[in-house]
């Protein structure tokens, strides 16, 4: 008797467990939470973390300076294309970032289309424009836009 | 406690069919509440599975031998710590774990999902619930219910067989076991991505530490099993291509596979069918391998298993899931085209697939050489068997050129490699490679394959350290740091990278062992107590070993042991003594064969290994007759051995850390960005 009241209350309990949502209308959400990136989002990221690959393979040497260039070059395309690609994505769902965000993506690209090129403090050397380091001395070179 | 256990089963298939339906349906329909109720429907099969697999261990624990699964796998004198692992000894009772260990990981998901990736959550409680529902089905309706009871109550049980009295048997199997069914959540993953049509690397950010997970817990598996067989039966081989290691192997190639084919995808957009093949080929893999080794299918070492009923019921679910990914992939194809080309076949994204396709080929070899005798045996109704001189012809090239890739990949450039790239980064461990070969070499190492293998540890081995140093350095010039906290934080940014490197490590060591086994000794003489026998080691120091005589200890029963024969030996390398090793027959109670147990000693450079293989006068011994002391001794030297396990340990040491979790990727992010392409905090 014990046993039967034993599984009938175990039956009973994982039932209405299960069913309470349904039977009482709780919902849960579908929705994509806001700190999730959007496919736009998570491309932009990887175009940026391959930018950065690339650059730390040229500091341990293990790129040299023409393949590091040429590949610079082709990088810094697409995550421009993907910065572009997700702004555009942004503007579709409405969603203006603060004005400080837009300012600074606005200096991003600035950066990516090489309008700028910095002189290095150290040797002189003009490096291509949003080096981090100098091509020629290594000396670190302040970054122009202030991240 | 049991009766509730065995309520339990029947009450989760209609709560696992229902789960199935909402979490479909709730999806389609965006429906929350109908989602909410099938990822409780999750918690709830969880809930029942625990008391279910609580039923089967109070049964073992109670000596329930009314319980045919208890009576055939337990009896009265079995050690408790044996009984409570009775869950997994046989056919019926690892069925029920499978599930149960799948709940748990599929627990861990929907709580840690409950407020993010909603997106994907109901096709995932569909798939997983769709899983459960075809293991209860199973466990209920194919003859194979743990909680079966028997017409009469016996007074005692069978007992366990003896050697899987093993405390590495105890905990191989879960381990593999943990790896199967922890895979079963990136697969879902990625259904759910095709039936949600989120089609980019969502799916697969999301379950990365998933596929490292089961990766690890498969590899760990593995390696117990080999040890398990080295120690336990007795004739020195760790492997044998026994369809039930094959089972265990397939799983982990393709995982291995998909491991590094992520990385193209997530990196350069490529390769997506493929992957989704891959995952869902290694999720059909491991349901096969439980379906092999649970089935009766196949007789082997492992295989206790009773009915073929079984079979069936596996077989359609294996063919239902193929079909109906394949019908997904086909109806996603236009969304899952590449975004890129292979631009170079010198480039990183080519090696990756190089690898992949070798890892393939290799699983269908040995898928093949698996199934193929049971296709001919159904063709030509004759039993025949594919020994290991085909799996060990077919997949040495492939481990190889496997081992080769471990080196060039980490260093090839994406895109497209320049020969100035390579000369760059693979001259000095080419000239590394070839100069410890040539060193081998007159040393007197001649044999080709084995030579060929440690030429390209050396290879792999010296690019890894390169790696580390170089990146190092670069990290500690850059930060201004000291070497050793730059090394920290270079292995802290990036821990998949590194922790991935230190296995390529682990894997050139497990190789290195394995190739040591061109120089085993093996010598095998008849001794009388007193009498010496010298074995020459590859090294050039002999082994000399003197026969100090045999003992018994008969009938003390403890442990179901009916009685242990011990061999004597005292062991002197060189000058050196060893001090003494023994090696025994034994005979348990609950088995009918006798048994061996080998004394192994280790050391770094090789292995001793004791078998008593024959004893003259066994009743002679019995009975303790003095002049029945003659034995066969056969002793094997087997060089570099320890190197597998010590190569599994370094690879479960970087599996660790690349499984660990790493600090908020934001914040990688925002401190490593090169400052000119710096993310907007909110959008990263």
């Amino acid at each position: 008797m014990a046993l039967f009241l034993g599984t009938a209350m175990v039956a009973a309990a994982v039932v209405i467990f299960i069913i309470q949502p349904v039977a009482k209308g709780i919902h849960a959400s579908l929705e994509r939470a806001e700190d999730e990136l959007t496919e736009t989002e998570a491309r932009k990221r990887v175009a940026l973390l391959a930018l950065r690959d690339v650059e730390y393979d040229f500091l341990a040497g293990k790129l040299d300076e023409n393949d590091y260039r040429s590949l610079k070059g082709e990088l810094t395309a697409e995550a421009l294309a993907a910065l572009e690609a997700d702004e555009k994505a942004r503007e579709q769902v409405g969603s203006v970032g603060p004005e400080d965000v837009e300012a600074e993506i606005a200096a991003i690209r600035m950066g990516l289309h090489g309008e700028a090129g910095a002189g290095c403090p150290d040797c002189g050397f003009v490096n291509e424009s949003g080096s981090r380091f100098c091509s020629a001395c290594g000396h670190a070179l302040q970054a122009q836009v202030s991240g | 406690m049991t009766v509730l256990g065995e309520f339990a089963l029947w009450i989760a298939l209609p709560v696992a069919i229902y789960g199935m339906f909402l979490g479909f349906f709730g999806g389609k329909t965006q429906r929350g509440d109908m989602v909410l109720s099938a990822e409780r429907s999750v918690y709830a099969v969880t809930f029942l599975l625990t008391l279910a697999a609580v039923g089967v261990i109070a049964a073992f624990l109670g000596d329930k031998f009314q319980y045919w699964y208890v009576a055939s796998y337990s009896n009265r004198d079995l050690e408790t710590f044996y009984k409570f692992a009775g869950l997994w000894a046989g056919q019926r009772g690892s069925l029920l774990f499978w599930a149960l260990l799948l709940s748990f990981f599929s627990t861990i998901t929907v709580f840690q999902n409950r407020n993010k990736n909603r997106e994907f959550m109901p096709y995932v409680v569909g798939v997983l619930q769709g899983i459960f529902t075809f293991f209860l089905v199973v466990l209920l309706f194919a003859k194979v219910n743990p909680f079966e009871k028997l017409a009469f109550m016996p007074a005692d049980g069978q007992g366990l067989n003896p050697q899987l009295q093993n405390y590495w048997m105890t905990i191989h199997p879960p381990m593999l076991y943990l790896g199967f069914t922890s895979f079963t959540i990136p697969f879902a993953f990625a259904i759910a991505a095709l039936l949600n049509g989120r089609l980019d690397t969502r799916w697969i950010v999301l379950t990365r530490r998933w596929i490292l997970l089961s990766w690890f817990f498969l590899s760990v598996g593995i390696i117990l099993g080999m040890r398990w067989a080295y120690e336990e039966l007795g004739w020195g081989g760790y492997w044998f291509w026994d369809p039930v290691e094959n089972a265990s192997l397939l799983p982990w190639l393709t995982a291995t596979a998909f491991l590094h084919s992520i990385q193209i995808q997530e990196n350069r957009g490529m390769l997506k069918v493929w992957n989704m093949s891959l995952v869902s080929m290694t999720f059909l893999l491991t349901i096969f391998a439980t379906f092999l080794t649970r089935s009766g299918l196949i007789e082997s070492v492992h295989a206790f298993a009773e009915q073929v009923r079984i079979a069936y019921i596996f077989l359609a679910f294996l063919g239902t899931v193929t079909a109906g990914v394949v019908v997904l992939i086909l109806y996603r194809l236009p969304q899952l085209q590449s975004e890129n080309r292979i631009e170079s076949f010198l480039s990183r994204e080519s090696a990756f697939l190089f690898n992949n396709l070798i890892l393939l080929g290799a699983a269908f070899a040995v898928l093949w050489g698996t199934i193929f005798p049971l296709i001919a045996e159904g063709v030509t109704g004759q039993k025949i068997s594919v020994g290991p001189p085909f799996f060990n012809k077919v997949n040495l090239p492939i481990a190889l050129v496997l081992l080769a890739l471990a080196g060039i990949g980490p260093v090839i450039a994406w895109r497209r490699a320049s020969k100035r790239n390579l000369r760059k980064n693979f001259l000095v461990p080419v000239v590394g490679s070839f100069a410890v070969s040539a060193a081998l070499w007159i040393a007197g190492v001649r044999h080709g394959l084995s030579l060929t293998t440690w030429g390209i540890g050396v290879f792999v081995l010296i690019i890894v350290a390169v790696e580390f140093w170089k990146g190092t350095r670069a990290r500690a010039r850059i930060e201004s740091e000291s070497l050793p906290i730059a090394f920290f934080h270079l292995v802290s940014r990036n821990r998949r990278r590194w922790g991935g490197y230190i296995v390529h490590v682990g894997i050139v060591l497990i190789f290195a062992g394995i190739a040591g086994a061109s120089y085993n000794q093996d010598v095998r003489k008849h001794l009388m107590p007193g009498d010496t026998m010298d074995v020459a080691s590859p090294w050039g120091h002999t082994y000399h070993l003197t026969y100090e005589g045999l003992s018994t200890s008969i009938g003390r029963g403890q442990r179901n042991l009916d009685w242990q024969a011990i061999a004597l030996i005292s062991v002197r390398k060189g000058d050196k003594s060893l001090g003494n090793m023994t090696t025994e027959k034994r005979k348990y109670t609950t088995a009918d064969q006798t048994m061996t147990e080998v004394g192994i000693h280790t050391s770094p450079e090789e292995d001793l290994y004791l078998i008593l293989s024959a004893v003259d006068d066994l009743s002679g011994v019995l009975s303790n007759n003095a002049n029945a002391q003659g034995i066969d001794l056969q002793v094997l030297v087997k060089p570099l051995l320890s190197w597998i396990w010590w190569g599994g340990l370094v690879l479960v040491v970087g599996s660790i850390i690349a499984l660990w979790p790493s600090a908020e990727r934001r914040r990688d992010l925002e401190e490593e960005k090169p400052k000119e392409v710096a993310v907007p905090a909110g959008a990263a």
